[in-house]
């Protein structure tokens, strides 16, 4: 097990600058996620981390050693690819003990370990199938079996459920956190879904365009995000925009206001609740009701509203709130409401940023509802 | 309810009948054509069958006498071991190595030089028969540029090289010749190879003599496979090069088995023993074919 860090860190494809300079230190032990849309640099980053890349720039370090020359196999790591990358022509056991066998280790040894990291993963059965004759779930289990063996300090992920169905990634992703908490070995996990980023991190890492927009917990960059890129990635159900206008409105029955300088208020669809009778708000009417059975997201057009922030989205369980083509008015709580400015920075809400947002309990009950 | 026709008939055909016979008809025609003319071999590698002169019309059945002479008489054998020299020194080592080192070297390369060796490659193979023998016999020659420019320099008496490494030339300009498509070939099935499984082998510790043992070329096998039929079958029969160079000189030295065959059916004029060989080399090429053929097939 190791602690990893980056200093700086660049990458550039010819004159393409793909990774602008990134800082981070990852303690021992740690699971971090590094999120973002496609072509971030989050691969590009885990790839550098793993020596599949050259750096360009800055330092990779990993157990205080720095690491920009050395080659992939001594660095310490292991690598679970998008592809599972299963040599198609070894099965399930020769998969797994490849890399032993190159290292020279003996027999009795890999065999204990193959057995054991089958053992953990459930794969005991079919450790002398070939790798096509296994279904996708199983080819995962394999490829990250094949990474266990090698005991490595860190273990690297690149988008490894992406391949499953809807159904079996719910049941992977458990099975990681639970391995995460089995071996404790340090993890860093690349992924373009957020759900995955914030169940199982204990640190997330957005990325944007090759530099890093926010690092924190799954709370702390939900309940503050640092600008209105983290606030719209974040989150199972994209963020609200609206003008500081709409804004005032959805906040006018309740006393709080919005913060000067503000160009862009951001509210989530859980936060948003319906006005008592008669009480001011924001009104629209309801064109689309998606029923979840837990909860219905409505998605409403907005009276009034100025070009670009015409739709907003309600995440709602209460029952009356009238079907499609309803006239609903909108409020919801002050400290709800994120503020940004108009290069997207967030601004200072109705409480203080920081230490204000990070005890607001009321968020944090409704959510769980 | 099982149509019997579905089992061997296309689908997309089986459903109607006249559809099915018109479709069959080239194929008959084309197969009728094939079996026609490897008879017409088969059977006069039993007559004593000549170009010229008596035998030339009034020919007689001699039972298995040719094929006694391919073993009792010299020639065949020689010539059998000047081709099996010859193909696995030019096609299988020289064409197929090279082949696969041009291609695993060059595709990591983007832009003019990965572009102008592969023109270089495909001029080789594009280039008439007749013209590269004249190429390189002038090449090779006393005068030739490689007396001139390299030999001579260094203070080295002249060498006739087509007299006195004839096979060796012959080998070298078919490597040149043919490397081409055992790189087309070896490029297209090294894009198949998936990356991530390679990068998976390096993260395993796996240097680059082992990636390419141990995970590459497992992987592309059954390319190697194809490639090798191929190419063994076209450089076992392989005639204008040779023959347009050496001749099958000096006295024998290159006288592969299409051109034993060439001699003593229209030099010689014994067209019933060039059936014979021309039956011989079908066998050997058969066999070799079967081997090679086990190869493609998949592990279970």
């Amino acid at each position: 097990m190791a602690d990893l860090a980056l200093k700086g860190v660049r990458k550039a494809f010819g004159g393409l600058e793909v990774i602008k300079g990134v800082d981070l230190d990852i303690r021992d032990g740690e699971f971090v996620v590094f999120v973002g849309p496609s072509g971030c640099g989050k691969s590009t980053l885990l790839r550098m981390i793993a020596g599949l890349e050259t750096v360009t720039g800055g330092e990779v370090s990993i157990g205080g050693k720095v690491m920009n020359g050395v080659p992939a196999p001594r660095r310490g790591i292991s690598m679970v690819f998008q592809s599972y990358a299963l040599y198609p022509h070894m099965s399930v056991r020769e998969n797994m003990s490849f890399g032993l066998q190159i290292a020279g280790m003996d027999k009795a040894e890999t065999t204990r370990r193959v057995e054991a990291a089958a053992e953990i993963l459930q794969i005991g059965d079919y450790l002398d199938r070939a790798p096509r004759a296994l279904s996708g779930g199983q080819r995962q289990r394999v490829a990250i079996g094949r990474a266990i063996v090698r005991e490595p300090e860190v273990f690297l992920f690149d988008e490894p459920l992406s391949n499953l169905d809807a159904a079996l990634r719910g049941q992977t992703r458990v099975e990681i956190a639970r391995l995460h908490a089995r071996l404790g070995t340090t993890m860093i996990y690349v992924t373009h879904d957020q759900t995955e980023a914030m169940t199982l991190a204990d640190r997330i890492v957005v990325l944007r365009g090759g530099r890093v927009e926010q690092v924190g917990t799954p709370l702390e960059l939900y309940r503050a995000p640092a600008n209105d890129f983290v606030a719209g990635f974040i989150g199972g159900h994209t963020m609200n925009f609206l003008s500081p206008e709409q804004g005032r409105a959805l906040l006018a029955g309740t006393g709080g206001a919005v913060p000067a300088g503000a160009k862009i208020i951001g509210v989530r669809p859980e936060h948003l609740r319906l006005a008592e009778p008669g009480a001011p708000g924001l009104t629209g009417r309801i064109d689309v009701v998606e029923e979840f059975g837990e909860f219905g997201l409505y998605h409403l057009t907005l009276d009034e509203a100025p070009e670009g922030h015409r739709e907003i989205t309600l995440k709602s369980d209460a029952e009356g709130l009238g079907g499609e083509g309803a006239q609903i008015t909108l409020t919801c709580r002050p400290e709800a409401i994120h503020a940004f400015d108009d290069k997207g920075a967030a601004l200072a809400a109705g409480s203080p940023a920081g230490a204000g947002r990070a005890d607001r309990p009321s968020e944090e009950t409704r959510h769980v509802r | 309810m099982r149509d019997p026709r579905s089992s061997w008939a296309s689908p997309w055909l089986s459903g109607s009948i006249p559809v099915l016979v018109l479709a069959a008809l080239p194929a008959l025609l084309f197969v009728g054509v094939l079996l026609y003319f490897t008879l017409w071999a088969v059977v006069f590698s039993f007559t004593d069958l000549e170009l010229f002169g008596r035998k030339a019309t009034d020919w007689s059945f001699v039972g298995i006498e040719n094929y006694e002479r391919l073993f009792t008489r010299r020639g065949f054998l020689e010539s059998l071991w000047t081709t099996l020299t010859f193909t696995f020194f030019s096609a299988i080592v020289g064409q197929s190595v090279l082949g696969f080192l041009l291609a695993s070297t060059l595709r990591r390369y983007r832009g003019s030089m990965r572009g102008t060796i592969e023109v270089c490659l495909m001029l080789g193979w594009l280039l008439p028969d007749i013209v590269a023998a004249f190429l390189w016999s002038a090449t090779t020659s006393k005068t030739g540029l490689v007396n001139q420019v390299i030999l001579g320099p260094l203070g080295v008496e002249p060498v006739n090289f087509l007299n006195d490494y004839a096979l060796q030339v012959v080998i070298l300009a078919n490597i040149w010749k043919g490397t081409a498509w055992s790189y087309l070939l070896y490029s297209a099935a090294l894009d198949n190879v998936p990356g991530e499984v390679v990068e998976a082998a390096k993260v395993d510790g796996a240097n680059g003599w082992q990636r390419t043992r141990r995970v590459i070329l497992p992987i592309i096998k059954p390319h190697i496979g194809t490639n090798m039929l191929f190419i063994t079958i076209w450089t076992f029969t392989y005639f204008p090069l040779i023959y347009a160079m050496t001749g099958g000189g000096p006295g024998s030295q290159t006288e592969t088995l299409p051109i034993f065959l060439y001699q003593q059916s229209f030099s010689v004029g014994k067209l019933g023993y060039g059936s014979a060989i021309s039956v011989a080399m079908l066998a050997i090429v058969g066999v070799m074919s079967i081997f090679y053929l086990r190869l493609l097939k998949e592990p279970k």
